[in-house]
This record gives C-alpha cells, structure tokens and sequence, in this order.
C-alpha cells in the first residue's frame, strides 16, 4: 500500500455500496489526489474540494497522495472517511 | 437539426443510419402504419428433396446463402448461458463473411467474446440492445455504425414493416425434430417461451434451428412450426443451463427497496384499477417482484381476483395463477425454472411472440390489455421522461426492453426506484437520454413516496381518498428533484463527443433520441 519504501500509508471505508476505499500516504510531489469508480465520472470536483476541506481542516500536510476507489459515497461518507484515513496515517508517522 | 417532441435535437441524417426528416418522434401514439407487411423469400421443400438436417454449424452457413453484408438474427431466451451467438460468428469469420449487420433481440455478457468480430470487421453493425463490455466498446466509438435500438414490440414492428430485413435467422431451440418443429419446453437446455423468434422465423429468408435435443418428428407442443425452418443443426449444447434460467427468484430483503414496493402496492390498491379481472406485469427486478409480494398479500385481504400477469414470467406469478389470484399468464420469456415447469404443463400458462406482446403495429398487442406495470430507469426528468438506456457517464448499458411498449400500452405505469443510485440522483432536470416520453408515465415511486404525473389528476384524487394504513404519501416532483440534489451534490458536466454511437426508436420506428460518443476522463487528475 505504501508508495515510498519507508513512507506509511492507511486506509479507511469499504467499496460496499454508498461507500468509498480512501488510501492515504505520503508523497514528495505535493497533494495528489486520484479518484476512481461510480461517482468519479460526474461528482469529481465535487470529491476534490471535499477532500482538501477535510484535510486542511485537520491541518494535514501538502505533501499527501489521497486515493479514492468510490462505489457511490455521498459527502458526508467520504469525508468520514478521509478523516479517519488521515488520523491513521498521521498516527502511522508519529510511530 | 430539428426537435422532436421530447424536445431532443435530432439531425437530419445520421451516417450509417439514413434521413431522419420523416421519423422525429411525434408523440406515443402519432404515428401509424401505412401500406403493406414485408416478407420472406417464398422456399419449399417437397418429399423428393434432400433433408433439412445438417450435420454443422458450418454447413448450415454454406447452405443458406450467407453472404458478407447480410443480416443475421439471434433470440435471447437462452439469455446470459447463449453458445450460440459466439459459435455462428466464429464460424463466420473463418468462412471470410465480413460486414454483417447482427440483429439480435437482445445481447448478453456472454456475448463479449464478439468483440474480436467486431473489431475485424465480421460485424459491422448491431441493430438491438449492447450491455457490459459491448455497450462500453460502442459508447467510446468501437464502431463505425450507430447502434439502433428497439423496445420488444418495435422490433418485431420494424420486421413486419419492413424496416429491416432478415436474410438468415439461426434459432436455438432446446428441443426440435428434423422436420424443424421447435419447441422450448423441454431438452437440457429448456428456457420456456420462445416468443422472441417467431417474427423473426416468419419473416427471414432462410431460418436454422439449431438444436442440442434432436427429437423424431413431430414434436409435441410445438410453438415454431417446421413450415418456416429451411435448415435442422444439431449441436452439442446450445447453453449452460446455469446462465438461460436461474433458481428460484428472491423477494428482496433491502429495507429501502421493500418501502419503495410497499409505496408502489399501495398507490396501486388506491387507484382505480384495483378490482376484479387486474392485470399487471412486474418483470424479474428486486422492487418490483417485491411488489409482487405485497400486490398478492393486498389482493388476498380484498378479495380480488386478477386477470392475467404478463412479460416475462417468474415463479411468483406462476404462484399467482396457481393460487386462483391470477387466471392466465401470457409470457413472451421465462425467467426461472418454475415459470418454464409451468409453460410446459399449465394450458392456462400461454406462449405469446413478442408480436403480439408489444407490437404497436398489429391489431392487439397484449400491453395494450396491461392495467399496471411496474418498470425501472436509471434517470426521470422534470417532465417525468425516463432513461433507462445510458448510465450517468452516457455509457449505452442497458437495452430498452419493453419498457416502451407497457409504458405506452397500461392505463398504470409506475416507475419504481431508490432516488439515488450511490451518489447518482435519480431524478434528473432532463435525463441524458429518453427512451420513454413522460406522457406514458404515470408515476414515480421512490423512498420518500410517491409522484404522480400531474397529467393524471384522477390518480392524484384516488391516492387523496385512500386513508389511514391505506394512505399513499404523495410527494411533489420538484421537491424529490431539490431532495437528490441536495444529497448527491454538484454534477460535473458530462464528456461527451458529437459523433453519434447509437439511436434510440421509439417503439413505431421514429427517433426519440440519440447517443453521442463518451470519452472515458483519466482516473488521475
């Protein structure tokens, strides 16, 4: 799961219906989010800003790779999930 | 360009599939027949000449003719367990046929293993439903022609129009004599109903019956008569028996679904139908065999006795009629094996084609005899417009089946369906494609109630008077739409080309819509 070698990651959610698989690690290349699945063809900007807001709202870095396998999460889903994505990863540095 | 009457812009000729000036969608019932029925190549076989049965797939293509250019026509009773597709067009292409037009009533998974065919050039057209990787392959531009698609009755309507012309027609028949009576009673590979081949049988110029239960002759019952056939194959096994019919259908047990069917039994209990002689068609879909369900429980506590269920057929309605709440069944395609069990034993269980099921153009389509029926979409517009051929990325995904043709035909059309599918809305300002006008819906069921076409203000009196634990919570269409997008949130544009990968006819051959090229974003961004 890990994109670097040494660099954590975490995950948070499930791809049940009406849910979404949100992977969190570190990158060196800035803020990278990738978004795929159901809602990735119509709510993509939509997916974006409510990933950012949650993230900078938990003072997360700019440095993150965010990966979304979504089955159809409304905004309040993925942004539950996000959070505990980054809590855990945050956690996972802190180790 | 010009609009049609769903106000969609259709232009005025579409490569690879003609003028569209005199076929703009009109409205349901606008259009109608003028001269003559088309027809068959007259054939005959008398004592003196040499049998009909062939030893191959392969010889059978040799004896009928088959040139490249041609169409070629496939039933789908054997659904997602279908051999037969794939071995006729494999076989074609070894025989260097190229540039066929593939006229199949539907087309299933099963079928992905063409796509080969279709990117060599073997098939160059497909008039009739795409699905899975198919329909994705079509809505990215695969093809150089348009896919066409026609509801159940538009398609034998196109036939006896002449519309389309079939010049060789293989039939996979579970059982068959030499002679070339079918029948889909019986045999390993039984699917019931045969109904989708008939016109297809009447009108080709040559028709194979291919068969993995070669029986002596004659056959009996027998639903495609040998007078038609020119050519008996047999063939190993026509389909696994696992794909063409499945176990014993389930109610679903989703908590959202059964207040939807719940929502749905009781704006049907409150409306005017509800009596003695009701007839309904369901289909095989969670919500609606769910409505089945509480239809049944309803009909039982009020005492009414049903007419006849129609379409395809489950083991619920065979249920229905076995238990007196239903009188006949009249069934164009048999979904599970207790609906086949029944068509093969039960006289009051009837075999229809998909003619006389759906067809606008004769003189008594079945549907048009529909009190309800229950039918899905995956959008409805503000002008109660249902899509149920393109997904919310404009992939072409889903055939129209007859959703055109008991839309247009019963006195009740309920569209049954959650108001969001994941986070897509669906409820819609305008659906991306319409494949049914809103003038043959009546109403919308979702979660949170049910929306009637405001057309239909005798519906909306009848749901009014029903009180207390009959009380039908009626829900105003614009507030459902503010509702979904309150939920689902902003939509981003669709990504769509100009270039048109397939034409929507409504069901008396005119264009009610057209679908454009998707280009598929890149996951990352």
């Amino acid at each position: 799961m890990s994109s670097g070698e040494t660099l954590p990651a975490a995950q948070a959610g499930t791809v049940e219906s009406m849910d979404c698989l949100v992977t969190i690690a570190a990158s060196s290349g800035g803020r990278r989010i990738e978004i795929s699945g159901s809602g990735a063809a119509r709510f993509r900007s939509a997916m974006e800003n409510k990933i950012i807001q949650v993230l900078d709202s938990l003072g997360g870095p700019g440095d993150l790779s965010v990966t979304v396998q979504d089955n159809g999460a409304l905004d309040i889903v993925l942004g539950a999930r996000v959070e505990a994505a980054y809590l855990r990863f945050r956690e996972a540095m802190l180790r | 360009m010009a609009l049609n009457a769903v106000k969609r812009d259709i232009p005025s000729r579409i490569e690879g599939y003609g003028n569209t000036g005199e076929k703009l969608f009109e409205g349901a019932f606008a259009r109608k027949p003028e001269g003559f029925r088309a027809s068959a190549m007259m054939r005959s076989r008398g004592p003196n000449d040499p049998t009909k049965f062939l030893g191959s797939v392969k010889e059978a293509i040799a004896a009928s003719g088959l040139k490249s250019g041609m169409t070629i026509s496939f039933h789908h009773h054997l659904r997602n367990g279908d051999f037969i597709v794939n071995q006729v067009l494999d076989e074609c292409a070894k025989a260097g046929i190229r540039d066929l037009t593939l006229f199949p009533t539907a087309l299933f998974g099963v079928h992905k293993a063409i796509i080969p065919h279709i990117k060599s050039g073997v098939v160059r057209r497909i008039m009739g439903s795409v699905n899975g990787p198919i329909g994705q392959l079509v809505s990215e531009g695969g093809m150089e022609v348009p896919v066409v698609l026609r509801s159940h009755g538009g398609r034998p309507r196109a036939v006896i129009a002449g519309d389309v012309h079939i010049d060789v027609a293989f039939i996979a028949a579970p059982t068959a004599d030499v002679g070339g009576n079918m029948s889909g009673r019986a045999g390993k590979s039984a699917c019931g109903s045969l109904g989708y081949a008939f016109t297809d049988a009447e009108y080709a110029n040559c028709v194979i019956a291919l068969t993995d239960n070669l029986q002596h002759y004659p056959i009996a019952p027998i639903s495609i008569p040998g007078t038609f056939v020119d050519f008996v194959v047999q063939v190993g096994v026509i389909g696994d028996p696992d794909g063409i019919v499945s176990g014993t259908t389930r109610v679903t047990r989703d908590p959202l679904r059964l207040l939807i069917a719940r929502h749905a039994s009781k704006l049907i209990e409150a409306s005017p139908y509800f009596k003695d002689g009701l007839s309904f068609q369901t289909g095989a879909g969670g919500i609606p065999l769910a409505v089945t369900a509480f239809m049944k429980e309803a009909m039982k506590r009020r005492r009414v006795r049903g007419g006849f269920g129609l379409g395809g057929i489950t083991g619920y309605f065979v249920d229905l009629l076995k238990e007196g709440l239903l009188k006949k069944l009249m069934d164009v395609q048999s979904f599970d094996h207790e609906a086949v069990e029944s068509i093969s034993s039960d006289p009051r269980h009837i075999e229809i084609s998909a003619d006389w099921y759906a067809n606008p153009w004769n003189c008594g389509a079945a549907v048009n005899e529909l009190d309800v029926v229950i039918l899905g979409a995956t959008e409805v517009d503000m002008n109660f417009n249902a899509n149920v051929n393109t997904e919310a990325d404009g992939a072409l995904l889903h055939g129209i089946g007859g959703h055109q043709d008991t839309a247009a035909g019963a006195k009740l059309t309920i569209i049954a369906q959650p108001l969001l599918r994941g986070r897509i809305p669906c409820v819609v300002d305008s659906v991306h494609t319409v494949t049914t006008p809103g003038e043959a819906i009546d109403a919308l069921v979702t979660e949170f109630g049910v929306t009637i076409n405001p057309r239909r203000r005798d519906l909306i009196d009848a749901c009014g008077e029903a009180k207390g634990k009959n009380a039908v919570p009626l829900v105003p269409l614009d507030e459902l739409a503010e509702r979904a997008k309150r939920m689902s949130g902003p939509m981003s544009p669709l990504r769509q080309g100009d270039r048109i990968v397939g034409i929507v006819e409504w069901r008396d051959g005119t264009v009610i819509d057209v679908v454009r090229q998707i280009f598929p974003e890149n996951i990352s961004s």
